[in-house]
This record gives structure tokens, C-alpha cells and sequence, in this order.
């Protein structure tokens, strides 16, 4: 009797407490998200300041990458047996080994409360990082890693992937400019012929579609004034592309003949305020139309004539092989500028990461961003200004893959 | 009341056994209509409304769709909550309903909604309803292939876009015809378009604008019927047809006049056959393919349905072109037959197995017969109930029942009855039929109270299941409905069929020859009993220890929500970043399918890559979903290895790939996760308001505070940003310089890049999209649409630079909305420490350190709340069901005491459970949790049974002790029976390994376990208090 009301406070318990650990513990087991989701690295220990907190013995640094308002920088703040150290004589030094063995030190001098170190840490922030510090005649030593954007991939894996990397050079850059225009006659190149003398035409001797030579006698007519027949040359060579005489006819202020001459042809290209300031003449242009393209270079630049806001640039067209007719309009690339560079990648290799353009290169299986300050780009190439060494291997092809899989993981920037 | 059924029962004996047949006849019928499938349906009531919006940015698809659907489908009847989803050309809203809510009624509300709604969508935006399937619904998934050297009639080989050609024209239409499919719906290849591409240049040099080309397409495109004519009594219908067929006669329409000089389409563009621009691809082995995918209609039979949809597409095959293979490559027939042979080998070899103990320990035929005929009648009386409110026959819901513990009911009740029998003949030789009925009448009557009383209460301890809510509520409701109806049909039986057939069959002379076993079972018993009657004080302490002990091994236990079923495949989430483009996709998950491939144990692997024709999951190109089909296990170089360690050693090569991040999952219940898609980890916290911006600052900044606390593990927000965006921002006063507006723009850009609509190329039934945009080397080019000449309405152009600036950055990924607001959701489990304590102070923290703009707001959601309030409910519920089952004892017993004694079993019964968990190395689970349920009321049972008689005992005046040794003696072969049959029923259940055993094997060893250690209970420490608490009166006389 004793016991049963305690049996029934069992009871209860247990099969309250089995049902409810079983769901507890149940949910655990299936909470999976199915986005792709930061996960975030292990906090190391953090010190006061939000940076690496590093112990041995009774000596203490903080290191942290101070980067607010100005270029990153190393920040540390060292305690020796519990009291903070805010001047000499403690020695603190920081060397960096990137991926490719490039290493940097710093020296830290004692600013206000903290220590600062020599020189701007480089993005990216991925390195193997040495401390050594002596304070008051103990020296210690850290080393730990420290990683953003890096990714080893097998190079067997990497090659049935088609990611190919390439060396870092020096380059051409060739910056084009795309115009659009027509094709007109050369005015020196057109002729509408009447007669001097108001006549009879006595002889035609050429028709529409004929080849004539300058100096060639087109017509025969004969004059009103001195009733004497005078020939009608031709003034230039071309092709008669109109005819309004016929023998007979009386030629009076009317034209003849038009004589064209299409050997020379120009191209009115059109140059639209953002392109204006690259154009100038002498540039070198390939045009193309109907299939056909032609290189040749800019003569003349000169404003247009209607009130629209584009300047012309005229580029000659040879058509000796008639190739070409007035009135098409012409899609022409003009090369704007052509120079050397001391250091150039493909575009294939760019990747957008964070806020910068990036880089992977390569070194062994290990591939690493690198922020790039880029210059003048072409169809092909661009020209790096600084975060890339001359010899540096670097993806070509491929290279999204290896941005994916750095993203994949989460990378965080987190010092 | 039970009394004049039972007369009634044995009187109309005749009738009341042909009333079996009515049950048999109901029963076969419910059986063939009994929809069979893996497993329960765990969807909840939902329909998806899908939009389809070509070109539109996830901003500009919730701007303009999604808000104006889910503002129209505020406020309808029933409905629970909605959430939606933006991405780039599409939109998809959830209306998610009451549970119990009819689907057809739900889409009827929401179809109105949206005729309503039409007006004010953009025009060409068709929204769309998702399928009427749940979850379950994907049962059949084929690929269509060509050989190598196919060729088609053209002598080409077959490309993607051709065997997608086939699937949409000639397969699916066939297969959308099987009974029970809803959709069939495909990805892979590419829709065949017919593409204009048009250059610049050329436009220009005629003065063509594009929108020239749209028109002159849209207008030299069209049949036209024009009535008909009567000539000389004969009619005539007059047409005048002006479709275009092929490309030759694109390419001979006419734009414009020039001088009196058509120009045709052919000197200003290309006509090609092209691609349109996909957002779906699939791939199969390494190559790209086309994959159909059957879905189910809600309640249809899984079984049945894909047999069908499999020996159509059997036929379909002979309609195929030469050398196109068609291959199903998943097929839930596999797995329901699977599930459902486990399931049957259990129930047969349990039912089998509880035949022979009856048989061996009542040592009569006809009466083993009698009790085991209950089964049949109890199943088909079960299937017609299951078919009458709806359930499926699976794995879970079938998954507890045991034909021992069903037939408790009857065992007493013919033991009993056989026991009389063979004592009357023994003392009055052959009975006349009426001594022999009155004798059953008897019999029965004397057990039916304790026996009945023991069915109510297996069947109230089933209670607490229907408090379960959610998933776990869809997921045990059906079992526990399952059992309950087995029981009280069981417990009908009992009451009418069974003492009929006592009656008409036992006429003979009843030979109950007491077996070896039972006798050798009695002698001991008497003198253990008696030994265990002189040392009370122990035996009680002892039960105490072990129910202490076992508590506290309870604890120790590992544990987990459900065994989960192995499906037998694999499904495989690859995730990539987001941003990534289909091509590049599919490159990926081709490296990644030959690594998978080249597993010995994988048959073949297949993967959806984005978002299939009928958005039914609606996921990026950067996310593939991998089928990956095993091989029979005796063709894998080691059989016994596991399905984990397998996936172990593929995660090991697979994580080696760049690029990818993966998720293993199984198709079923992949698809589960999807539909249901709440949050699932331990802690949501909703971030709501408006500028996406802010949300993500606000969602950052609360991350970072949930970091910090100690336990939090996996901490994550969802990913909305990050989608690659190019900007062309008009520059409005160039714009106006040039006469233009912002719309000639958009046009412009819209056809250069995405293309415009041009009209249909009907060939036959098959209808193709004629499509005008840059050729291809232009529009993906940044610099070529740089210089793209726009035109001018007086005939001149402008470089697309001069009015609008081409900027690349990232924007929205996605836009994710619950009830009608923006939302982010940043989500943690919790490790190490209680939930509870965890949110409030995550709760604490995020109010120290984060200030919200106004207009935005919290919602702290997640598990954590479904646990909270099953937590509460379970403490509420399963104390009054203790309460009930106590009050049950008591208007039986009418003693307190008694009560309470028979109480006692449930702790001690449960010790076995645990105890037989501990020993085979099982977690606790809810599966086991059911078992332990089902356990108390066996143990309830057992004491009832015994308690019953040795108070009947001390009724007749005979003294405690001698009452309690003879009652307990004689109870002894009904206790031991009850006991074997429900132990036995359940011995297939715990030892097979067949597919889906899994699930059932934690329930059905602590049931074994615990009756075991119950049944001793019973036998020993109950006569035991019995006598310890009615000494103390220290009187003969009972309690009363």
C-alpha cells in the first residue's frame, strides 16, 4: 500500500519522459537545411579586441587585422604575467608564408595601447602565420594556419575536370571600339556630264554598265553655234550608271551621263559621345558587311552635318574588286589602342569574389585567389596593375569550378 | 446489457456465424480497394499555384505575381498559412490548408481566387495550380535515350531537343492517360524552337527594327476559315491557309518593301532550329537525357498505378522510333511490394506462429481453430475500416498490429470455455445441447468482463498517439487507428462470433488433454511461487531495483524520431553555388555522375537539374537532385555491407570533386522534405519586413548573436543573395534626346536577349514557338550589347552605351514570403544543453543586441514549438489516459487496492521493454515508444486476468493464501498464453531484415522484451502485494 501512489508517480514518469526524450532528441536527427549555408569555422579563442588570443606560459598576445577606415593592418596587444606591456622591450614578430613560399615579416613598435605592425597586411588574407615573441627575457613561438580562399584539388580530378592553368605573362593589349556607318561614294569620284553646246546628239558611244576610261569619247554632238559636231569625253574612269541621250536628242542643259568610279569608296562611321574620346585618326579599322570585310584606317574625323550629336569618321574602302556598293551600312572595329603589357591574364580567368575581381593560382594541387587591380582589357585579355606575379600559374580554364568550390564551403573572413 | 448479447449471441448462433460471411464479403471488397503504398502520407494540405513568367527577375516576380496572388488568397476558409517563392522566371505560391481539409475543395477556392485574380497579372501570365499529388506522388520516373547509331528519318543522329521532341508528343500524351496519373512531366533536352536571329548590321542597312521582324511574322502566320459557299446544291467550306511549315518558309516572309524590293526575312536573319532558354536539364550515367517523371493522384494506389503506368509504357514502346529506348529507372512498385512482403511475411509467419502456441497449450484442434479464425475476421473487418476512413495499407499502419495481442480477447474466453466443457463432460458425461450452451454461456460470462476490459484498455493507451500533431501525427495516426479498430473489431468477436462458434463446434467430446508443457509448466510453478510467497519482502525490493535501474537505462539509450525506412536508393542533393549556370551545371554533374557510376554497387544514376516543365519543385540550376539505383545486393562485391557504409565511402570520393556540396537523402522522403519545407531545425527565427536589404543586415546581425551562444550548432541562414545580375539602366534624358522611351528599350533588350514570341509552327498535334533574338554570339557577348545599334524612328540608330548603363552585380537569388511579407529565416540546432533553455536566451540576447527598424518583426519558430507543444500535450494526455485505465480497474475491481496492483505492471512491464532495447543495441525511438504503449496494456491485461479469479476465489470464502496459489495455478495457461501468442505474434517482426523491417523491429522487441518481464511480473510479484496488501486486514474476508 505503502508504495503504490509512488509506483503511479513512476509510471507517470516514465512514460512521460520516454515520449518526450524520444521527440526531443528525435528532431535532432532530421534537421537538415537544404540550402547551401554558411557554416562556420571553429572559434579559436578570442581576446578582448576580437582577435586571436595566443598563450604560453604567462605571456599573452592578441594579434588582430585592423581594417576599418584604413589599408588592414596587424594590431597586438601582449600581457606578460597578467599586466598588459605597452612598451619596449617586448620584441613581437609576425611572418606570413602565402601558398607559393612568398613570405612577409612584421615589426611591431608600441602605439598608444596597442602594438602596431610594419606595413599593410595584402589580401588575401591566407597564410601560415609564425609569431615569435621576447618579453623580459622569455621568448615563445606560435605558428598556426590561417586560410581564406584556398582549395586543394587532386591533379587527376582537376585534369578530368578541364581546369587548365597557365602561366602569368607579358601581353598585348588590343582595346577595340565598335562603329557602325555607311558607305558613300567618293564626291571626286562621280561625274554627271552635259553637254557644253546646246546640240544635236549626232553619236552615243557607250551605254549603262560600260567600263569607260577618262579621256574616252562618250558622245558626238553636234553644236548649235558652229553647227560643228565636238566630242563628249569622259572625264574620269568609271562605269556609266546613267544614260538620258540617244542620237537625235536634242542635248541641252540636261545631264548625259553619270560616271561613277566605285574603286574608292568611304565609310561614314559614326562615332557616339562615349566613344568619341578614343577615336582619332590613323586609327586602324576592319570593316565588314555583307559577309565581306576589308581593313584600312581612319582619315578624316569631322562633326556631321545634321544636328544629331555624333562625330564621322571617314575610312577609306579600296573596291578595285567591286566588292563593295554605296548606301550599306557597315559594321567596322576600330582598334583604339595597341600597347604592351608588362603583365596580362585571360579573361577566362577572371572571378568575381566578395567585392574583388580574382585570380586562382596554382601551386602543386593547392589553387588560391588573388585580388587582382586590373588595367586596360581587350576581347581577350587583361592587364594586371598589382595582386599577380609574373610566372604565377594561374586557371584558365575552368576556373569557375574552383570559385565554387571555395564559396561552397563557406569561406569566411575571419581573422 | 453484455450478458443478452452473449445469450442472443449463442442463442442465434446460426445467424450470427453467417453474419461472418457478410464480413467476408466487405472485407475481399475493401481489400481490392485498399490503396497500398511504402508509407504514410505525411503531406500536409497544400496547393502550389505555379507562374511561369519568362524573363522575369526574381524582384520583378514578386513584385507583379506573387504579391497579387497571395493577396488573393487571403482570407479563404480553412486556410493555414502561405508562404511563396520568387526566382528568376518564376513564381510559386503554397496555400497551405487545415489538415483534414479536402484537397478538391481547397483548389476550388483557390481556382476562383485566381479566375478573379487574372485581370491584374501582366498579360501572357498564366498561374497555374501544381499537381493534385502529395508527396507521395512521384511513383515513376523513365529516361528516353537513342542507341549510338540511331538516326532519325532525316539520317541525323538524335540530339536532347529530339528525344524531348519525344517525350512531350509521343509518351507523355499516352501515359497521361493511365488511370491514377495526375501529370506527367518532364525536364531534359530542350523545347524545339524556331529561331530568327537577326544581325544588326544587316537591319540597319534595310532599316528593320526587330519589332519589324515580330510582325511580319505574326502576320504571315495564320489559317483563316471563311464559311462556306453553296454551288449547284453542294456546299463548299472556304479556307484560306497561310501557316508556315518549315524554315524555308520563314524564311520567305516578307518585312518591308524597299524601293519596291521585298526584303525577306532570309536577307536580315538566320533561320535555325534552337534551343530555347532552359531552366531544367537532366542527365543520366554521365550524359545528358530526357527524364518523364509520373505523379500519382492524391489517394490513388501507389501499386497499382505504377504497374500500370510500367506495362503502358511496355506499349508505348512499339509506338517509338527506331532505335529510341525508353528505360523506367524508378519504379515504387519495387518498394511497396518490398514493404508490403515484409509486412505480410510478419502478419502470415506471426499468425502462424500464434496458431501452433494455441495449439500446444489448449491441446484441442477446433478450439486452436475457433481462437484462430479471430485473425482473418479481425484483418478484413480492419481493411474495411482502413478503406472506410481512408487509410492506406503500409508500413506504419500495419506496422503494429499482432495478431497475439488481438486474439488476447478470444484465448481467454475459449480457454475458459474448453475448460468448462472438458469439466462438465468429466463430471456429467455427454452434454445435451442445452447444457453444452448454457455451460459456453457460462463460461464466457464468467471472462468476458475481464477480457473486454482489457481490449478497452489496450485500446485507450493508444490515446496519447492522437494527441500527436504534425508529422508525427500523420505518421502514427493511421497506426494507432489501424490497431484500435483491429482490437474493437476483435473485441466484437469476441463477444458475438466467438462463443457462436464455441457452441456449435465444440460438440463433440472436448478433449482438453493438459500438454506436457502446460503440466510441466505447473509443477514449476507451485513451488517457485510458493518460495517466491515466503520471501515478499525481497521479491518487492527487487522489482523496485529493477524498475530503478531500468529507468535509468532508459536515459542512457540513444534515440531517434523514426527508424527511418530504407528506401533502397539513394537521393543525392549535389548543391553548387548559386549563380551557376545550367551548362555549367550540367558539366559539373556529369564529372560527378562518372565518379558515382563507378562504384560497383550503383546500376545507374540519374539527376533533375533546376526546375522541371511543371514546377512541382522548383529549385535553381545550381541544385541537381541524383536518383542513384543500386544494384541487388548479391551482385555487390561485398553483400553484407551497409547502405551507410556505402553512402560513407561515396561521400568520401565525391567530397573531392570541386565545386559541389552534397546532401544524402531517399527519393521518398526527399520529396516529403520538400512539400513540408517549414523550418526543420531545432530554431527559426523569422526575420519580417520589407527591404530585402535590411533583412539581410538584420538576419546577419542576429546570426552573428545566435553564434555566440553556447550550443548552438550548425548555424545558418538562407541563402537569397548572391545571383549574378546584369543591369541596363536607361539613361532617361539620352533616352528623350533620341525620342526614345524606356520601353523601346526594354523591348529591345527583352528580344535581343531573351527573345520575343513570333507565333507557332504547328506540325500535326506538335506546336513549336517561333522566337526572334540576337543570334547567339551577340547576346551573350557583354561587349557586343554594349554597341547594340538601337534604332531610330527616323531611320538612324544609336549605340545601346549612349542610353543606358550596363552594370554586373549581384542581386536577390531568391525572395522568400510567408503570410504575405518578405522573410529571411536564420536557423541553428542546438547540441549540448536543453532547447528550452537555449531560445530564451537566444530570446534575451537578440533583444539586448538587435534593433529592428520599425515595420520589421521576429517569429521565433522551429522545432523547438512542435516539441514545446507536444511536450505539454503528452504531459497532459498521458496522465489521464493512466487516470482512465485507472479508473477502468476501479468501477471493475471497485477496490483501490486492487487498482493499484494491477497497475504495478506497467513499470515492470516496461523494464523488459528497455531492457530487450539494451540488449539488441537499439535507440529509442517513437517506433519503440509505440511498442511500450502497447505494452501497458498487455501488462494491464495479464493482471487483470489473474487478479480477477483469486478475488473470485476469496468471494467463495476460501482463505488468502490457498486463494491466491490455486487462482494463480490456474490462471496460469490462459497468462502463459496470452503472453506467448502476443510475444510470438511479434517474434517475425523483430528478426526479419527485408525491406522496411527496420521500422518495425524497435516496436516489436520491446513488446517481446516486456511481456516477458511482465508475464513474470504477473506470475510472481503480483500474487505476491496481493497478498502483502490484503494481509494487513489480517481478515478472510475481501475488500470490498
Amino acid at each position: 500500500m505503502k508504495n503504490s501512489p509512488k509506483r503511479i508517480h513512476l509510471i507517470v514518469f516514465l512514460a512521460t519522459s520516454l515520449l518526450t526524450t524520444i521527440s526531443v532528441n528525435a528532431e535532432e536527427d532530421h534537421a537538415h537545411g537544404s540550402e547551401v549555408s554558411d557554416t562556420h569555422e571553429q572559434h579559436d579563442a578570442k581576446g578582448p579586441h576580437g582577435g586571436k588570443l595566443l598563450e604560453a606560459g604567462d605571456s599573452q598576445v592578441e594579434l588582430a587585422i585592423f581594417e576599418r577606415g584604413v589599408p588592414p593592418e596587424y594590431r597586438a596587444w601582449i600581457t606578460h604575467q597578467g599586466r598588459p606591456i605597452t612598451e619596449h622591450p617586448a620584441k613581437l614578430r609576425v611572418t606570413l608564408t602565402r601558398l607559393g613560399g612568398q613570405q612577409d615579416t612584421f615589426h611591431f613598435t608600441a602605439t598608444g595601447d596597442y602594438w602596431l605592425g610594419s606595413g599593410v597586411v595584402e589580401e588575401p588574407h591566407s597564410f601560415d602565420v609564425e609569431v615569435t615573441l621576447e618579453v623580459e627575457g622569455t621568448s615563445h613561438r606560435w605558428a598556426y594556419e590561417s586560410h581564406e580562399g584556398r582549395v586543394t584539388i587532386r591533379s587527376d580530378i582537376a585534369a578530368a575536370a578541364g581546369i587548365r592553368a597557365a602561366i602569368a605573362d607579358a601581353g598585348i593589349i588590343r582595346q577595340t571600339q565598335r562603329l557602325y556607318g555607311n558607305t558613300v561614294m567618293d564626291p571626286n569620284r562621280i561625274s554627271h556630264i552635259r553637254a557644253r553646246f546646246p546640240g544635236t546628239i549626232a553619236q552615243v558611244k557607250t551605254n549603262i554598265g560600260d567600263n569607260v576610261k577618262a579621256g574616252q569619247v562618250l558622245a558626238v554632238i553636234e553644236s548649235n553655234e558652229s553647227l560643228r559636231p565636238y566630242k563628249i569625253r569622259s572625264p574620269l574612269s568609271g562605269i556609266i550608271t546613267a544614260r538620258h541621250a540617244n542620237p537625235g536628242e536634242f542635248a541641252h542643259e540636261q545631264e548625259l551621263f553619270v560616271i561613277a568610279n566605285y574603286d574608292h569608296l568611304w565609310a561614314e562611321l559614326r562615332a557616339f559621345p562615349n566613344q568619341m574620346n578614343q577615336i582619332a585618326v590613323g586609327q586602324l579599322v576592319t570593316l565588314s558587311a555583307m559577309d565581306r570585310t576589308i581593313a584600312s584606317e581612319i582619315k578624316h574625323f569631322l562633326p556631321n552635318e545634321s544636328n544629331l550629336p555624333f562625330m564621322r569618321a571617314r575610312v577609306p574602302i579600296n573596291n578595285v574588286e567591286a566588292a563593295w556598293t554605296p548606301g550599306v551600312w557597315v559594321e567596322a572595329e576600330v582598334v583604339v589602342s595597341e600597347q604592351e603589357a608588362p603583365l596580362v591574364v585571360d579573361n577566362r580567368a577572371l572571378q568575381s569574389f566578395r567585392d574583388w575581381t580574382v585570380v586562382f593560382i596554382k601551386v602543386g594541387d593547392q589553387y588560391e585567389i588573388r585580388p587582382l587591380t586590373l588595367g586596360r582589357q581587350d576581347s581577350q585579355f587583361t592587364e594586371v596593375l598589382a595582386g599577380l606575379n609574373r610566372g604565377d600559374q594561374y586557371v584558365v580554364e575552368n576556373s569557375y569550378l574552383i570559385k565554387a568550390d571555395v564559396e561552397k564551403s563557406g569561406a569566411s573572413h575571419d581573422h | 446489457m453484455i450478458e443478452a448479447i452473449l445469450r442472443l449471441s449463442i442463442q442465434q448462433r446460426g445467424l450470427i456465424l453467417s453474419l461472418m460471411v457478410v464480413v467476408l464479403v466487405a472485407g475481399t471488397w475493401s481489400f481490392q480497394h485498399l490503396p497500398i503504398d511504402a508509407v504514410p502520407d505525411i503531406t500536409n494540405v497544400q496547393v502550389q499555384i505555379n507562374t511561369e513568367a519568362p524573363g522575369y527577375s526574381p524582384l520583378e516576380a514578386e513584385q507583379r505575381i506573387t504579391f497579387p496572388v497571395e493577396t488573393a488568397l487571403a482570407g479563404l476558409p480553412n486556410l493555414s498559412y502561405t508562404r511563396s517563392l520568387s526566382r528568376y522566371g518564376l513564381s510559386q505560391v503554397t496555400a497551405v490548408f487545415e489538415d483534414n481539409t479536402d484537397i478538391y475543395f481547397a483548389r476550388n477556392l483557390v481556382s476562383q481566387r485566381l479566375a478573379i485574380l487574372k485581370s491584374e497579372l501582366p498579360r501572357d501570365l498564366e498561374p497555374e495550380m501544381g499537381p493534385i499529388a502529395t508527396g507521395l506522388g512521384e511513383i515513376f520516373m523513365y529516361t528516353v535515350e537513342a542507341e549510338p547509331d540511331a538516326v532519325d528519318e532525316h539520317g541525323r543522329p538524335y540530339d536532347a531537343m529530339a528525344l524531348r521532341e519525344i517525350q512531350d508528343w509521343i509518351i507523355r500524351p499516352q501515359l497521361a492517360q493511365v488511370p491514377g496519373i495526375t501529370e506527367i512531366n518532364s525536364v531534359g533536352g530542350y523545347n524545339k524552337q524556331y529561331h530568327v536571329t537577326p544581325y544588326p548590321q544587316k537591319m540597319l542597312t534595310f532599316g528593320i527594327t526587330m519589332e519589324d521582324i515580330t510582325q511580319a511574322l505574326k502576320q504571315n502566320n495564320q489559317n483563316r476559315g471563311a464559311g462556306y459557299i453553296e454551288t449547284n446544291g453542294q456546299q463548299w467550306l472556304v479556307r484560306s491557309p497561310g501557316q508556315l511549315h518549315h524554315i524555308g518558309d520563314i524564311e520567305q516572309v516578307v518585312i518591308k518593301n524597299l524601293d519596291k524590293t521585298p526584303i525577306k526575312i532570309s536577307d536580315v536573319a538566320d533561320v535555325s532550329i534552337g534551343k530555347e532558354l532552359r531552366t531544367g536539364a537532366a542527365t543520366r550515367d554521365g550524359q545528358e537525357t530526357v527524364i518523364g517523371t509520373a505523379m500519382m493522384l492524391v489517394g490513388e494506389n501507389a501499386r497499382r498505378v505504377s504497374r500500370d503506368v510500367a506495362a503502358k509504357l511496355e506499349t508505348i514502346k512499339s509506338t517509338l522510333p527506331a532505335g529510341i529506348v525508353v528505360d523506367a529507372v524508378y519504379d515504387r512498385t519495387t518498394l511497396v511490394d518490398k514493404t508490403i512482403a515484409t509486412v505480410q511475411k510478419n502478419l502470415t509467419e506471426g499468425a502462424l506462429l500464434v496458431i501452433a502456441v494455441l495449439f500446444l497449450l489448449l491441446g484441442n484442434m477446433r478450439a486452436a481453430l475457433i481462437t484462430a479464425a479471430v485473425i482473418p475476421l479481425t484483418m478484413l473487418a480492419t481493411i474495411t475500416g482502413m478503406v472506410q476512413i481512408g487509410i492506406s495499407a503500409n508500413l506504419m499502419s500495419l506496422g503494429a498490429l499482432d495478431f497475439g495481442l488481438i486474439v488476447d480477447g478470444a484465448v481467454i474466453i475459449v480457454e475458459n470455455a474448453i475448460r468448462r466443457l472438458a469439466a462438465a463432460q468429466k463430471s456429467q458425461g455427454q452434454l445435451s445441447l442445452k447444457e453444452r450452451l448454457h455451460v459456453v454461456f457460462q463460461a464466457t460470462n464468467e471472462v468476458i468482463r475481464p477480457s473486454l476490459l482489457g481490449i478497452t484498455i489496450i485500446t485507450v493507451v493508444y490515446i496519447p498517439i492522437f494527441s500527436l500533431t504534425g508529422v508525427e501525427g500523420k505518421m502514427f495516426h493511421p497506426m494507432a487507428a489501424t490497431v484500435v479498430m483491429a482490437l474493437l473489431s476483435a473485441m466484437l468477436l469476441s463477444l458475438t462470433v466467438l462463443p457462436a462458434a464455441v457452441a456449435v463446434f465444440m460438440n463433440g467430446q472436448v478433449s482438453e488433454k493438459e500438454s506436457f508443457l502446460m503440466s510441466a509448466a505447473k509443477s514449476l510453478y507451485q513451488p517457485l511461487l510458493l518460495a517466491a510467497l515466503k520471501i515478499r519482502w525481497l521479491v518487492v525490493s527487487s522489482a523496485i531495483a529493477l524498475v530503478m535501474a531500468c529507468a535509468w537505462l532508459a536515459g542512457s539509450l540513444g534515440s531517434e524520431f523514426i527508424p527511418q525506412l530504407n528506401e533502397g536508393d539513394i537521393a543525392l542533393h549535389a548543391l553548387r553555388i548559386p549563380g551557376t549556370g545550367m551548362e555549367q551545371a550540367v558539366q559539373m554533374q556529369t564529372i560527378l555522375e562518372e565518379h558515382i557510376k563507378s562504384f560497383p554497387q550503383v546500376d545507374k544514376v540519374i539527376a533533375k537539374i533546376g526546375t522541371p516543365e511543371i514546377a512541382t519543385d522548383p529549385m535553381p540550376p545550381s541544385v541537381a537532385d541524383n536518383f542513384i539505383i543500386l544494384k541487388p545486393r548479391d551482385k555487390w562485391p561485398n553483400p553484407k555491407q551497409t547502405k551507410a557504409e556505402l553512402i560513407e565511402d561515396m561521400e568520401q570520393v565525391l567530397t573531392q570533386l570541386p565545386g559541389n556540396k552534397y546532401e544524402f537523402t531517399q527519393p521518398i522522403q526527399m520529396r516529403f522534405n520538400e512539400l513540408i519545407s517549414g523550418v526543420r531545425a531545432d530554431l527559426g527565427i523569422k526575420v519580417f519586413g520589407d527591404d530585402l536589404d535590411q533583412l539581410l543586415e538584420s538576419a546577419e546581425a542576429i546570426l552573428h548573436v545566435i553564434e555566440e551562444i553556447p550550443g548552438a550548432t550548425d548555424a545558418g541562414m538562407e541563402q537569397v543573395s548572391g545571383l549574378p545580375m546584369l543591369s541596363v539602366t536607361p539613361k532617361r534624358t539620352s533616352l528623350s534626346r533620341y525620342g526614345l522611351t524606356i520601353e523601346d528599350l526594354q523591348q529591345l533588350i527583352a528580344t535581343a536577349v531573351g527573345g520575343t514570341n513570333a507565333g507557332v509552327i504547328y506540325e500535326g498535334d506538335r506546336r513549336f514557338e517561333i522566337v526572334v533574338r540576337l543570334p547567339e554570339k551577340i547576346r551573350s557577348n557583354l561587349y557586343e550589347l554594349q554597341q547594340l545599334p538601337m534604332p531610330l524612328p527616323n531611320g538612324n540608330y544609336v549605340p545601346l552605351t549612349e542610353i543606358a548603363t550596363i552594370t554586373l552585380a549581384p542581386a536577390p537569388n531568391q525572395i522568400s514570403r510567408e503570410n504575405g511579407k518578405r522573410r529571411i529565416v536564420v536557423t541553428t540546432n542546438v547540441r549540448g544543453r536543453d532547447l528550452g533553455s537555449f531560445v530564451a536566451e537566444a530570446k534575451q540576447r537578440i533583444q539586448q543586441h538587435i534593433s529592428l527598424p520599425p515595420g520589421y518583426w521576429l517569429d521565433y519558430g522551429g522545432t523547438f514549438e512542435q516539441l514545446e507543444s507536444a511536450s505539454q500535450r503528452l504531459s497532459v494526455v498521458v496522465p489521464i489516459t493512466l487516470a482512465i485505465i485507472f479508473a477502468l480497474l476501479l468501477m471493475a475491481f471497485g477496490s483501490i487496492k486492487d487498482a493499484l496492483i494491477i497497475s504495478t505492471g506497467v513499470p515492470l512491464a516496461l523494464t523488459g521493454g528497455v531492457l530487450s532495447l539494451w540488449i539488441r543495441d537499439m535507440p529509442l525511438s517513437i517506433s519503440a515508444g509505440i511498442g511500450f504503449i502497447a505494452l501497458s496494456g498487455v501488462a494491464v491485461l495479464n493482471g487483470l486476468v489473474m487478479l480477477a479469479f483469486i478475488r473470485d476465489l476469496r468471494h467463495q470464502g476460501i482463505d488468502l493464501k490457498t486463494s491466491i496459489v490455486d487462482g494463480a495455478i490456474i490462471r496460469l495457461r490462459p497468462v502463459l498464453m496470452t503472453a506467448l501468442v502476443a510475444s510470438l505474434g511479434f517474434v517475425p517482426m523483430a528478426l526479419n531484415t527485408g525491406t522496411g523491417a527496420e521500422v518495425q523491429r524497435p516496436l516489436a522487441t520491446v513488446v517481446i522484451g516486456g511481456i516477458l518481464s511482465s508475464t513474470l511480473l504477473t506470475l510472481f510479484v503480483l500474487p505476491v502485494l496481493y497478498s502483502l496488501v490484503h494481509e494487513r486486514k489480517n481478515d478472510t474476508q475481501p475488500n470490498e
